[in-house]
């Protein structure tokens, strides 16, 4: 803290600043010293240190061998890093959106005029707090192509049963709508948002004889951006990392299989470098996948940021 | 920006007026409120269905819940399944250790993050922003490698006999611990919180001569109490599901938490499914309560931006 | 005003002093693992490594020892095995705990599987790794060459005539030994003669008297069984040579591997000598081309379908195999299905006989995997590790081991004991003569990965062998280039 505190007033005067700013600056670090300790000891030093045994070879055990960029012209030639980098890509291209709508569909309907609320908001949040282990392992059962209620009820409205785990063009599928048990989580930070819009706006809108899909269209969607910029972002960094649900669909990897769904559609990034380092004793190559992942995450993010800049409301910040 | 100068009018009560059901849709005619109920019914029905699966499989009996197809409604209540699960393994002790896990990682979180909040959010000083950013970008590490590099860490530090271990490893420090430092997820959450705190109330509390630190505990934290709430709820769910992180520091059986416990129910060619199903009942017993009575907080925690900000 | 001040003040600082003290070199939290904060799929930051394949019941699990002498070496002894399989070893180690009043053995059951050694790996990181581990065999070389394992050449020299030749090759890297050779078991064609035999055919063409059936000769009988219903899909089933896997994924149904394909057809898998993995080796190719072409002949995905609905995970119980349930007439499974089948289908007609060859005359091929006990460096208890290692891989272990598990033992002695082995079970040792091993690598688990996938990739008929074949030979040589033989 003394650290911090202490370089917070050389960079003070190096800049020049007022009192009132120095003593701003002093707090601000100090309130953030928690966070700022946390970040150079779990981010910064697993950053330098990955990126170190990325140009290694290395399993975990023995020194490190220093190879250079030997395990960057792997991922290269790799064709199951590009496999895991586009099942990746097309999962959370789909769930992040579908999560979107869904989450705003819900809230929605929820900050209508309806008295038992509550009973709703509980059952919808329900499915957040089960533990992904439990869930995956429901689904599975859920899922089951000639047993599974999945199928009975689409056979009820006349809809063909898939295979939903064995075939590949359904198994990524299956893994966006196990995610979207979380939308009752989301829903509710949307419905969160939609009732801090200033009824005000309706008000006047009312007055203007707006219709509710004009008031959606031009008060609340606008007014809700930040809120879908935040569950973009969140939903970005979850989506590139899924493992858990794709690594129990698929029976754990474990001895048994090996496969991580059929054609390798459940494999996902993180757990093509999961196997990497603790199946094959490749760390120093799932370092590299590592690196190549977070900058590839960073852009993402910032291509994100960049592209919400022509659609979202910002807030003048306060305080 | 519109909306900035709406909500400074009103922000002084926002925090509490977020609570109040459905003012504005006052007027919605009856039928608006038809459409609404079948969303939410059909919604409710689908996200039941994997609770409903659980409590079903739960209380079937082995053959029962074994059988192909599966019933839709149990033939027969095998109620002391519940028993069953909690004699399979040492579910009191499991049950301690996940209680002491999930308090300490909570009281980290809600202590840590509230803290950082408001240096993110109601202190101007140069280069916040910026930080801030850098705090939100760590959310995009790859987890399964920076374990590796924590791993290390953890394994080097001591821990003064604490659980009978030499280092870390192998005691609850690494899964509390780390909550004391913050996070990002929660960061935001409460920033944003803050940020829709109007900042006449800041400045009122420092002509009386307070200082940041009063400021923050006398003025803010008060204010902020359901986003508190959120984090605390957020942080002891995540801890007490967590499951990878107990998997590879804990080393000996008996420190084990719940949702590590729950691996025992799986063997490599079986699964004792009715009682696994049971245990997962269990344990999400706690967590549904203690929702149930704080979720009115979700609707007044969660800031994330926009009008309130 | 004033007093309360200075009370939150106290308050405060007491935060930052637990922050700070925490600091004491500790790290933060859930940025890393993805905190867990906004959605359920946060909690994926949750990831189980190994559920899936996971563990036991405690009473397994429970540490064994309460028979050890106070002052007694403590040998800390890892298994993935789960009962009953390590009810047995539970014995051996208790036994032997009895008998070295100076050494306490004490098991633990980790959650883990062959391949996923994510905690053994960080165990050893952490220093509380155990003295000793129950390793897959043929994952050894592999685990070697990463350092998991530690070299016992000089305490098991002169070892090596007591045990299979193939087992013991299993144990060696670089020259090396590794690790001590513990169970093995064999292959075969698992038959139920009555839904044959109701289908209109005849099973005693399969009886093994008659020497090993054609593969044309057991897919005539199997598609006789094999029944849909009125939308087409599978009812029952006479036979999945190879895939899919349990829920439809990539790998064997029960034990049609790549590799029993392969060796079916007379392939090589490896040549050790130039340390080359050789997928795409003819007689690997002629395997692997065989299950494409049944696959086509049966669609695909109506049998993956049918494999998904009716063993839905790896976990699914044992008295739901689909074997048992009347479901399906054959499967290429293992010596454990004998215990199994007087559980499960006490009543059921059931026989094994050899795997079914290509042309008529060809000798039947099966392959034999097992386990090992291996030491992890740095043991504080080494000599008394070695020793328990060669008591219970030793014939005091095997003994008991054979007897209890219905596995096959690895030493020469035992395979000739005709107490250890009931009549069905001897049956095996026959086929246990003529079986071939898998290829020991230093990069044995990632090889078996990229078969596996293949091989789903070929049964699903979206690639042919020899290009699926050829992407092993590819990602996997590089990797044995860099490990070395």
């Amino acid at each position: 803290m003394t650290a911090a505190a202490s370089a917070a007033t050389t960079t003070t005067r190096r800049f020049g600043l007022g009192p009132m700013e120095r003593h701003n600056l002093r707090w601000g670090l100090l309130f953030i010293s928690p966070w700022l300790f946390g970040f150079v000891a779990l981010s910064i030093f697993p950053i330098v240190y990955t990126f170190y045994l990325s140009l290694t070879r290395y399993s975990g055990i023995r020194a490190p061998v220093l190879v250079g960029l030997a395990n960057y012209q792997r991922i290269a030639s790799d064709p199951l890093f590009l496999k895991s980098a586009y099942n990746t890509l097309y999962y959370t291209a789909l769930a992040v959106p579908v999560g979107v709508v869904m989450a705003m569909i819900l809230a929605i309907a929820m900050n209508q005029k309806v008295r038992e609320v509550a009973i709703y908001r509980a059952i919808l949040y329900l499915p957040s707090i089960l533990p992904v282990f439990a869930i995956s392992l429901i689904f599975i059962y859920l899922l089951n192509p000639a047993y599974g209620m999945v199928n009975g009820l689409l056979g009820m409205v006349g809809l063909p049963s898939p295979n939903w785990l064995g075939d590949p063009a359904f198994s990524r599928i299956a893994l966006v709508m196990i995610a979207q048990l979380g939308a009752g989580q989301w829903a509710l930070v949307f419905l969160a948002g939609l009732r801090g819009i200033p009824i005000e706006l309706y008000e006047s809108a009312d007055i203007d004889g707006a219709g509710p899909w004009t008031k959606f269209r031009h008060i609340t969607l606008p007014l809700m951006t930040p809120v879908i910029l935040y569950d973009i972002i969140i939903g970005l960094s979850l989506g590139l990392q899924v493992f858990t649900s794709a690594f129990i669909l698929t029976g754990g990897g474990g001895g048994r299989g090996g496969g991580a769904g059929p054609d390798n559609s459940l494999l996902t990034y993180v757990y093509y470098l999961y196997k990497q380092a603790f199946q094959f004793g490749q760390m120093g190559y799932a370092a590299a996948l590592s690196v190549v992942m977070f900058v590839v995450s960073l852009i993402l993010a910032g291509a994100v940021f960049r592209w919400a800049r022509g659609w979202v409301f910002y807030e003048a910040e306060e305080a | 920006m519109a909306s900035t100068e709406i909500a400074r009018t009103s922000a002084g009560s926002s925090a509490v007026a977020a609570a109040q059901p459905n003012r504005r849709t006052g007027r919605a005619i009856l039928s608006g409120s038809v459409l609404p109920r079948i969303v939410l019914i059909a919604g409710c029905a689908l996200f039941a269905l994997p609770f409903y699966f659980m409590f079903v499989s739960a209380v079937k009996t082995t053959a029962e819940a074994t059988q192909t197809p599966p019933t839709f409604f149990p033939q027969t209540f095998a109620w002391d399944n519940f028993q069953a699960a909690v004699n399979y393994i040492p579910f009191g002790l499991y049950a301690i250790n996940s209680v002491v896990i999930t308090v300490g990682a909570t009281l980290g979180a809600v202590l840590s993050n509230t803290a950082i909040a408001y240096g993110f959010s109601r202190i101007h000083w140069p280069g916040r922003n910026f930080l801030f950013y850098v705090c939100l970008a760590t959310v995009f590490l790859p987890y399964p490698v920076v374990l590796v590099a924590l791993f290390d860490i953890f394994g080097k530090l001591p821990s003064f006999g604490i659980q009978g271990a030499q280092s870390w490893v192998d005691t609850f420090l690494p899964l509390i611990v780390p909550a004391f430092f913050g996070n990002p997820f929660y960061v935001f959450l409460m920033r944003q919180f803050m940020l829709g705190i109007p900042r006449d109330l800041s400045d009122a509390a420092k002509v009386d001569g307070a200082s940041e630190i009063q400021t923050f505990w006398r003025v803010i934290l008060p204010l902020t109490r359901p986003a508190v709430v959120v984090v605390a709820i957020l942080a002891a769910v995540a801890a007490w599901n967590e499951f990878l992180l107990p998997l590879l520091y804990l080393q000996s059986q008996d420190k084990y938490p719940l949702a590590v416990g729950l691996a025992f129910y799986t063997s490599q060619h079986d699964v004792a499914y009715n009682l696994l199903m049971a245990a997962s009942t269990l344990i999400v017993l706690p967590i549904v309560i203690v929702f149930l009575f704080a979720q009115r907080f979700f609707i007044e925690g969660i800031t994330v931006g926009g009008v309130k900000g | 005003m004033n007093r309360s001040v200075r009370r939150s003040r106290w308050s405060l600082l007491a935060v930052f002093a637990i922050t700070v003290a925490a600091c004491g070199g500790a790290a933060s939290p859930a940025p890393s693992t993805g905190g867990g904060a906004a959605s359920p799929s946060a909690s994926a930051a949750t990831s189980p490594s190994t559920e899936a394949s996971a563990s036991a019941s405690p009473e397994g699990s429970t540490v064994t020892g309460a028979s050890c002498q106070s002052g007694a070496t403590e040998v800390k002894f890892w298994t993935s095995h789960t009962p009953p399989d390590s009810d047995a070893l539970k014995n051996i180690v208790d036994a032997f705990n009895q008998a070295n009043p100076d050494i306490c053995v004490k098991m633990t059951i980790v959650p883990g599987s062959e391949t996923d050694i994510a905690k053994l790996l960080t165990s050893i990181r952490g220093g509380v790794a155990p003295d000793v581990y129950m390793a897959d065999r043929f994952t050894v070389p592999q685990r070697a060459a990463e350092g998991v394992l530690d070299d016992i050449t000089n305490e098991t020299q002169g070892l090596n005539s007591q045990y299979l030749d193939f087992a013991w090759a299993e144990t060696q890297f670089q020259g090396k030994t590794y690790a001590l050779p513990f169970d093995t078991d064999a292959r075969a064609l698992w038959y139920n003669k009555d839904l044959i035999t109701k289908a209109g055919a005849d099973p005693s063409v399969l009886d093994m008297s008659k020497g090993p059936a054609t593969i044309d000769q057991v897919v005539a009988i199997a598609d006789k069984v094999s029944k849909k219903d009125s939308s087409g899909n599978y009812d029952v089933l006479g036979w999945i040579p190879g895939g899919p896997g349990p829920g439809g994924q990539p790998g064997a149904f029960d034990q049609g591997w790549h590799y029993t394909w392969g060796f079916t057809f007379g392939g090589n898998f490896a040549d050790l000598q130039q340390c080359k993995v050789t997928p795409t080796d003819p007689g690997v190719v002629a395997g692997f081309q065989f299950l494409y072409d049944w696959a086509k002949d049966h669609d695909p995905k109506a049998v993956s379908r049918w494999v998904a609905s009716n063993l839905p995970t790896p976990q699914t119980p044992a008295s739901q195999n689909p074997l048992w349930t009347g479901k399906l007439a054959m499967t290429i499974s293992g010596d454990w299905r004998i215990a199994e089948q007087k559980k499960y289908a006490p009543n059921g007609d059931y026989d094994f006989t050899f795997i079914p060859v290509p042309k008529a005359g060809d000798q039947s091929a099966t392959w034999a995997g097992g386990w090992s006990m291996a030491l992890i460096p740095n043991s504080k208890a080494r000599d008394q590790a070695i020793k328990f290692m060669k008591y219970i891989a030793g014939p005091d272990g095997q003994r008991v081991y054979t007897k209890e598990s219905t596995h096959l033992p690895t030493i020469k002695d035992l395979l000739t004991d005709s107490s250890l082995f009931d009549p069905q079970h001897a049956k095996f040792l026959d086929l246990l003569k003529v079986a071939k091993n898998r290829p020991p690598l230093s990069v044995g688990a990632a090889y078996w990965d990229a078969l596996t996938s293949a091989q789903g990739s070929v049964e699903a008929n979206s690639k042919q062998p020899m290009d699926a074949l050829q992407e092993v030979q590819d990602s996997v040589q590089s990797q044995l280039d860099a490990a070395g033989c």
